[in-house]
C-alpha cells in the first residue's frame, strides 16, 4: 500500500515543471481554448459522432419486417430467397432473412434471449449449440418448446426419430430438423481406377487399411509420402466422433449422461492414432479451405469424409475435379455392419421473445416440409431431409456430372435410415475438448512407447476426463432439480 | 458563519459523483460479488445457493491450475525478461541527445497505443507458417522456422505470447526506467567518475539505489498487469488455444461466467485471483523492503 | 547468406574497427554501438507496423506471397488496390439489417469520446476536492481510493453484469458509459497537479465574489492544461481500446464498437486477411493522431505517478 502512496505525492520538480507548461500556455491562445485543445475536440467529437450514432440507430428502427429470419449458411440464403415470395403472398406478410455469422449469432444470442433484447423470430441453429442455450432451467430456454405440436400435428412421425435428438434437451424439443447428413467417404475416381483399386471390394475398415497402407507412398523419394489414403481433418476430434457414432457409441446418453468413457471409445481412438501417427500411417490432415482444395488437386490424398452438405462444398471448393469424385458407402466395422455415420447438423428454433410465434411456426414448416422446396433445396445443397416422404423424389435419382454421372442423392438417401441419433448436452463442447485431450495424449504416448500399453493409457485418461465432465454436470444445480421435477 | 459552513459542504458536493458511482459500482458489487461467490447462477436471472462448491470445484479443477501456470509463467517472464530490457533500452536512450531521445522513445512506444485486441489479431496473421513475417524472418535469420505453427502447436503459444506482449511492452515500460534515470543525481555520477568508478560499480552503487522506488513500482505493476492478462491471449488465438495452452486465469474467468453463464463460479475465481495478486505483491514489496 | 546476415556482419565489421582502430576514443565506438542497438529495437517494433500498412492494401491472391510489397515492376491493380476496404465498407449483413463498418467507427468515436468528456469533468471535480479543501474525511477518502485500486476490475464483472440487467441498462452504452464515468486514477492526477496552484489565487477569487464552481470551472481548470491533455488520452485510449465491457453487455451487432466486431471479422474471414487487417489499421489511426497531438503531455501524465522516490 505504501508504494501507491508515495507513488502519487506530488514533488517540487513536477510542480516546477507543470507551471513552467502553465506560463508558457497562459500566452498562447488561452482565449480560443481555455481547457486546452484536446478536451475541445473530444467534446466536439462526442457531440458530432452522438448525433450521427442516434441518427443511424433512428433511422434502423423505423424499417421492421414482420418476421425475421437469422441463417447462417449462405447456400441455405440461396434456396429459401428463391420460394419465400410464395409464402409473403399466401400470407400477406413480409419476411426478412438474414444472413450473420455463426461465431456472431452465437455469442450474442444466449444472453440476448436471457435479458430481452431485440432477437430474430426464426433462428437457423448448428449442432449441438441447443445444449448451450438449454444450459438452465427448462423455462429459462429462450427457444419455444415444439414438442407438443410435433406430435399433435403428426409431423414427428413422418421424420427420421433419430435427428429429433440434436435438438432435444430433458426429452424436449426445441428446433426442427433440417438435414439428415449421412456420411460417406468421396474419393479421387481417377487415381483409384489408375490404382486398379475396385471400391466396391472395400467392405470393411480392415479392407480399407490394408488397401492404405498399399498406397502410402514417397512417390519423390524425398523422404516424405506424397500419397496418403485417408483425409484425418480438424485434429481428431471430428473424425473420432463420426467413427464412434458410426459404431453406435455416444459421448452421451439419452437423458445426458457422460457416455464416452468406454471399450468402444478406447479401440476408436486407438484405431485412429494407428492411421494418423508413425511410419503405418494412412491418414494426414489436408486441413480446410484453400489447403484442401490443393491437397485434393494434388492428389495428395484419395479418401475424404464426406456428408452430404459437403458434397456441395467440394463442388464449389475444387470444380476442376469435376467426374474425377465419387463416393462410396463408409467401410463398416464387422462384415454387415452400418456403412454410413453422421456430422453436423442444422435445426430451425422459435424464440419465445418473437411476437408472430404461429406465424413463425408457419413458416418453418413451410421451409422444412413442403417437399417442392426440398427439392429445390437438394439442387441447391445437396442436403437429404429428414422428412421420410421427400426420399422418393425423383431429384434425387439425377445423375450428377460432378460426380462421374453418379446418382448422389439416391446412395445418401439410402444411407440416411441408418443414420445414428447423436445424443447432445450442455457439456458436449467440454465433452469433444476433453476428448482431444485425450486423443493428443495418445498420439504422444504412441511416438514415445508405441503400441505397448496403448489401449491401457487411453483407457485410464478416458476414464479421467469422463469423470472430470461427469463432475462439471454434476454441479449443474438447474439440471438436477429439472430432472427431478419431471420424474 | 454561513460562507464557511457553505464551504464544509462544497467538497462534498465537488465529491458527489464519485462518491456516489463509488457506492454504486464499488461497495455494493463489492458486497455481491461475495454473496454471488455462494451461488451457481445461469446468466443474470437464475441464482441458486450452493454454499462453498464454487471454491471448491475451482480449486479442484485441473483447467483453473492450467490458466494459474500459464498465467504465472507469463508474469516470471514479464518481469524476467521484459523489464531487463526495458531498463536496457532506457539506459542507451538515457545519454543520447535529447532529440534523438524523444524520437526512440516516440517509436519504442507506439505498439502501447494499439489496443490488446487489435495486437492479437495483427499478430495472429503475422504467425501464420510459412507466409507470416514471423515466421519468414525467423527463416532468414536463424534458417528455421518457416514452418512452424505458433498458435496450433501448445508448446509454442507461451513463447509466441511472451514475444507479442514483449513487442507490445518493452517501451511501455521503458518509459518509467528512462524517466527514472533522468532524474538521477548528476553529481553523484560525476563524482562516480572522478573516483575512477567502474561502470559496473556505478550502476550497481550509484544508479540502483535512485531508481529502485520506481523500479519496484514498475515489477509490481507488470505483475498485477500480467495477473489480468487476458485480451491479448483471446484475440491472438482466437480463443484459448489448443489444450487450453493459452488460457489465463481471467479467460478461465471469462469463459465461466459469461460463455458457460455461470456467475457464481465466475466471482469464486474473481475473489481467488484477487488473493494471488494480494499474495504476490505483499510478498513483493517484502523482498523490496528487505533489500 | 542473406541480406540480413550481410547486414548484420557489415555493422559488427564497423564496430570492429572503430573500437580496435581508434582506441583512444572509446566513446565513438560506445556511442556507435548504442544507436546500432537503439535502431534495430526500432526495427523490429516498428516491422510489424509497416507489414501491416503494405498487407491491407495487396490483393487477397498476392497477400501471402510477397512479405512486404512486391517488387515495383509488379505493381498493377492486380497485386495492389483497395478491394481490401472496398470489402470492409461494403457492410454486411445482420439480425438488425445491413452494418456499414462506419457505423462500428461511429460508435467507437461517440463511447470514446463522450467516456472522456465524462470523465473528465468527474475526476477534476473529485480532484479538486481533494487539493484544495480542507475537511474530515478527507485522509479516509483518498486511503479508500488507493485500496480500491487494489482489487482486479475483473471481481465486479459478474456482480455488475447483475445490476446492469436489474436496472434494465443491457444493450445500451449507459452500461458502459456510467460504471466507469470517474476515474480513481485521473482525480490523482488532477489533485497532485491541481495542489501546486497557489491558494492565494482562490482566496483573490473569493474576495472578488466568485462562486466555489465558478472557481474550479474558470480558474483552476485552465491551469491545469497539461494535465488535462494527457487525462484525456489515456481516458480516450483505454476507451477505444476496451474489449470486454462491449463483448458482454452489447448484444445487438449495430452497436457493437471496433475491438469487438474485428475480433469477430477474424472468425468470419479467415480466408481473406486482408479485410479485417484493413480494418486494424482504419482503428489504430485515430488513437495514433490524438497522440502525436498530445504526446509530451502524454508522457509526463504517464509517469509523473511512478517517477519520484
Amino acid at each position: 500500500m505504501k508504494l501507491f502512496i508515495f507513488a502519487w505525492h506530488p514533488t517540487p520538480r513536477m510542480q516546477g515543471n507543470t507551471s513552467a507548461v502553465k506560463a508558457d500556455n497562459q500566452k498562447n491562445n488561452t482565449m480560443n481554448y481555455p481547457y486546452g485543445k484536446a478536451a475541445f475536440f473530444i467534446l466536439l467529437m462526442a457531440l458530432v459522432t452522438g448525433t450521427a450514432h442516434f441518427a443511424v440507430s433512428f433511422r434502423r428502427q423505423v424499417e421492421k419486417p414482420d418476421l425475421v429470419m437469422a441463417i447462417f449458411a449462405p447456400n441455405h440464403e440461396e434456396a429459401y430467397r428463391a420460394v419465400l415470395g410464395e409464402f409473403e403472398e399466401q400470407h400477406g406478410v413480409k419476411v426478412q432473412l438474414q444472413l450473420v455469422s455463426q461465431r456472431a449469432l452465437q455469442s450474442r444470442l444466449q444472453s440476448a434471449l436471457l435479458t430481452g433484447a431485440d432477437v430474430p423470430d426464426l433462428v437457423e441453429l448448428l449442432e449441438g449449440t441447443i445444449g448451450f442455450f438449454a444450459r438452465g432451467p427448462l423455462e429459462d430456454v429462450g427457444f419455444v418448446d415444439l414438442t407438443d405440436r410435433l406430435h399433435a400435428e403428426g409431423i414427428y412421425d413422418r421424420m427420421v426419430p433419430s435427428r429429433f435428438s440434436l435438438w432435444s434437451s430433458r426429452g424436449r424439443i426445441f428446433a426442427l430438423p433440417n438435414d439428415v447428413h449421412p456420411v460417406t467417404l468421396a474419393y479421387r475416381r481417377d487415381l483409384i481406377e489408375e490404382l486398379g483399386i475396385d471400391v466396391d471390394q472395400i467392405e470393411t475398415w480392415d479392407d480399407f487399411v490394408a488397401m492404405g497402407r498399399s498406397v502410402v507412398q514417397d512417390l519423390t523419394g524425398d523422404g516424405n509420402f506424397d500419397r496418403y489414403a485417408l483425409d484425418t481433418p480438424l485434429g481428431g476430434i471430428a473424425v473420432i466422433r463420426i467413427l464412434l457414432l458410426q459404431r453406435g457409441g455416444q459421448l452421451f446418453d439419452e437423458q445426458g449422461g457422460v457416455a464416452f468413457d468406454t471399450e468402444l471409445t478406447a479401440d476408436t481412438i486407438a484405431w485412429y492414432v494407428r492411421q494418423t501417427t508413425g511410419p503405418d500411417r494412412i491418414g494426414y490432415d489436408a486441413g480446410w479451405g484453400q489447403s484442401l482444395a490443393k491437397a485434393m488437386n494434388d492428389g495428395l490424398v484419395l479418401f475424404y469424409f464426406c456428408p452430404d452438405w459437403r458434397t456441395k462444398q467440394f463442388e464449389m471448393d475444387v470444380p476442376n475435379l469435376k467426374g474425377k469424385l465419387g463416393l462410396m458407402p463408409l467401410p463398416a466395422w464387422e462384415p454387415g455392419g452400418r456403412r454410413t455415420s453422421t456430422w453436423g447438423g442444422t435445426g430451425l428454433a422459435i424464440t419465445k421473445a418473437s411476437e408472430r410465434q404461429e406465424l413463425a411456426w408457419e413458416l418453418a414448416k413451410f421451409l422444412y416440409l413442403n417437399e417442392e422446396e426440398l427439392s429445390a433445396r437438394f439442387r441447391a445443397t445437396n442436403i437429404i431431409s429428414p422428412l421420410k416422404d421427400s426420399w422418393s423424389a425423383p431429384v434425387l435419382d439425377e445423375e450428377r456430372a460432378f460426380y462421374g454421372g453418379q446418382a448422389i442423392g439416391r446412395l445418401l438417401a439410402d444411407l440416411a435410415p441408418q443414420t445414428p441419433p447423436t445424443y447432445i448436452s450442455p457439456y458436449s463442447n467440454l465433452a469433444q475438448n476433453k476428448l482431444a485431450e485425450v486423443y493428443l495424449g495418445a498420439v504422444a504416448y504412441y511416438n514415445r512407447h508405441g503400441e505397448a500399453g496403448l489401449k491401457e493409457h487411453i483407457r485410464k485418461e478416458l476414464t479421467a476426463q469422463a469423470d472430470y465432465v461427469r463432475r462439471v454436470i454434476d454441479r449443474n444445480v438447474f439440471l438436477q432439480t429439472d430432472e427431478g421435477g419431471a420424474q | 458563519m454561513k460562507g464557511s459552513r457553505k464551504r464544509a459542504i462544497t467538497p462534498w458536493v465537488f465529491l458527489g459523483p464519485y462518491l456516489i458511482l463509488t457506492a454504486v459500482f464499488f461497495v455494493y458489487p463489492f458486497i455481491n460479488s461475495i454473496w454471488l461467490a455462494f451461488h451457481q447462477t445461469n446468466g443474470p436471472r437464475s441464482a441458486v445457493f450452493v454454499g462453498l462448491s464454487n471454491f471448491r470445484f475451482v480449486l479442484s479443477d485441473p483447467d483453473f491450475y492450467t490458466a494459474v501456470k500459464n498465467t504465472s509463467i507469463y508474469a516470471v517472464v514479464s518481469v524476467m525478461i521484459q523489464l531487463p530490457l526495458s531498463l536496457g533500452l532506457a539506459m542507451l536512450l538515457n545519454s543520447g541527445k535529447s532529440r534523438v531521445r524523444n524520437l526512440f522513445r516516440l517509436i519504442l512506444f507506439s505498439p502501447h497505443l494499439v489496443g490488446q485486441i487489435f495486437v492479437g489479431i495483427l499478430f495472429s496473421v503475422i504467425f501464420t507458417p510459412r507466409y507470416g513475417l514471423f515466421n519468414r524472418g525467423l527463416q532468414e535469420l536463424v534458417g528455421w522456422g518457416l514452418e512452424e505453427r505458433w498458435l496450433a502447436n501448445p508448446s509454442l503459444v507461451m513463447p509466441a505470447l511472451i514475444i507479442v506482449s514483449m513487442w507490445l511492452y518493452v517501451g511501455f515500460n521503458m518509459i518509467y526506467f528512462l524517466a527514472a534515470l533522468q532524474s538521477v543525481d548528476k553529481n553523484l555520477l560525476d563524482a562516480a567518475h572522478v573516483d575512477g568508478a567502474s561502470p559496473m560499480q556505478t550502476f550497481r552503487h550509484v544508479i540502483i539505489p535512485q531508481i529502485k522506488a520506481v523500479a519496484i513500482f514498475v515489477v509490481v505493476m507488470s505483475t498485477i498487469g500480467s495477473y489480468q492478462l487476458f485480451e491479448l491471449p483471446y484475440a491472438l488465438l482466437g480463443g484459448f488455444g489448443p489444450n487450453n495452452s493459452g488460457l489465463t486465469i481471467v479467460g478461465y474467468l471469462y469463459s465461466t461466467a459469461f460463455e458457460t453463464g455461470d456467475l457464481g463460479t465466475g466471482a469464486a475465481i474473481g475473489w481467488l485471483l484477487a488473493f494471488v495478486i494480494f499474495i504476490i505483491s505483499t510478498i513483493q514489496i517484502k523482498l523490496a523492503k528487505v533489500e | 547468406m542473406n541480406t540480413i546476415h550481410i547486414t548484420l556482419v557489415f555493422l559488427v565489421a564497423i564496430y570492429g574497427i572503430l573500437r580496435w582502430g581508434y582506441p583512444r576514443k572509446a566513446e565513438i565506438a560506445s556511442g556507435y554501438l548504442r544507436y546500432v542497438l537503439l535502431g534495430i529495437a526500432a526495427f523490429l517494433i516498428l516491422c510489424p507496423f509497416v507489414w501491416l500498412v503494405c498487407a491491407v492494401f495487396k490483393d487477397k491472391d498476392v497477400l501471402m506471397q510477397y512479405t512486404f510489397l512486391p517488387a515495383v515492376s509488379d505493381w498493377s491493380t492486380k497485386t495492389l488496390n483497395f478491394n481490401n476496404f472496398r470489402a470492409l465498407f461494403a457492410g454486411e449483413d445482420t439480425v438488425q439489417g445491413r452494418v456499414y463498418f462506419q457505423e462500428y467507427v461511429i460508435n467507437s468515436l461517440f463511447l470514446a469520446s463522450t467516456a472522456t468528456s465524462i470523465n473528465l469533468f468527474f475526476a477534476s471535480m473529485g480532484g479538486y476536492a481533494l487539493s484544495k479543501y480542507e475537511f474530515r474525511g478527507r485522509q479516509g477518502i483518498m486511503a479508500f481510493m488507493i485500496g480500491s485500486m487494489m482489487f482486479p476490475s475483473m471481481l465486479f464483472l459478474a456482480p455488475v453484469y447483475r445490476m446492469i440487467f436489474a436496472f434494465g441498462w443491457m444493450d445500451t452504452y449507459l452500461a458502459l458509459l456510467v460504471p466507469g464515468a470517474c476515474s480513481v486514477f485521473g482525480m490523482f492526477l488532477f489533485r497532485q497537479s491541481m495542489t501546486s496552484v497557489p491558494d492565494s489565487l482562490i482566496e483573490a477569487a473569493r474576495i472578488d465574489g466568485a462562486s466555489e464552481f465558478g472557481i474550479y470551472f474558470n480558474i483552476i481548470m485552465p491551469l491545469v492544461r497539461p494535465i488535462t491533455g494527457a487525462f484525456c488520452l489515456i481516458t480516450f485510449l483505454g476507451s477505444w481500446n476496451s474489449f470486454i465491457g462491449p463483448q458482454v453487455f452489447i448484444q445487438t451487432q449495430s452497436k457493437l464498437t471496433l475491438p469487438v466486431v474485428l475480433n469477430q471479422y477474424m472468425g468470419v474471414y479467415t480466408q481473406q486477411y486482408g479485410v479485417f487487417l484493413a480494418g486494424t489499421l482504419l482503428a489504430i489511426i485515430p488513437p495514433a493522431v490524438l497522440f502525436f497531438a498530445l504526446q509530451k503531455e502524454f508522457v509526463s501524465g504517464l509517469t509523473s505517478g511512478g517517477v519520484k522516490g
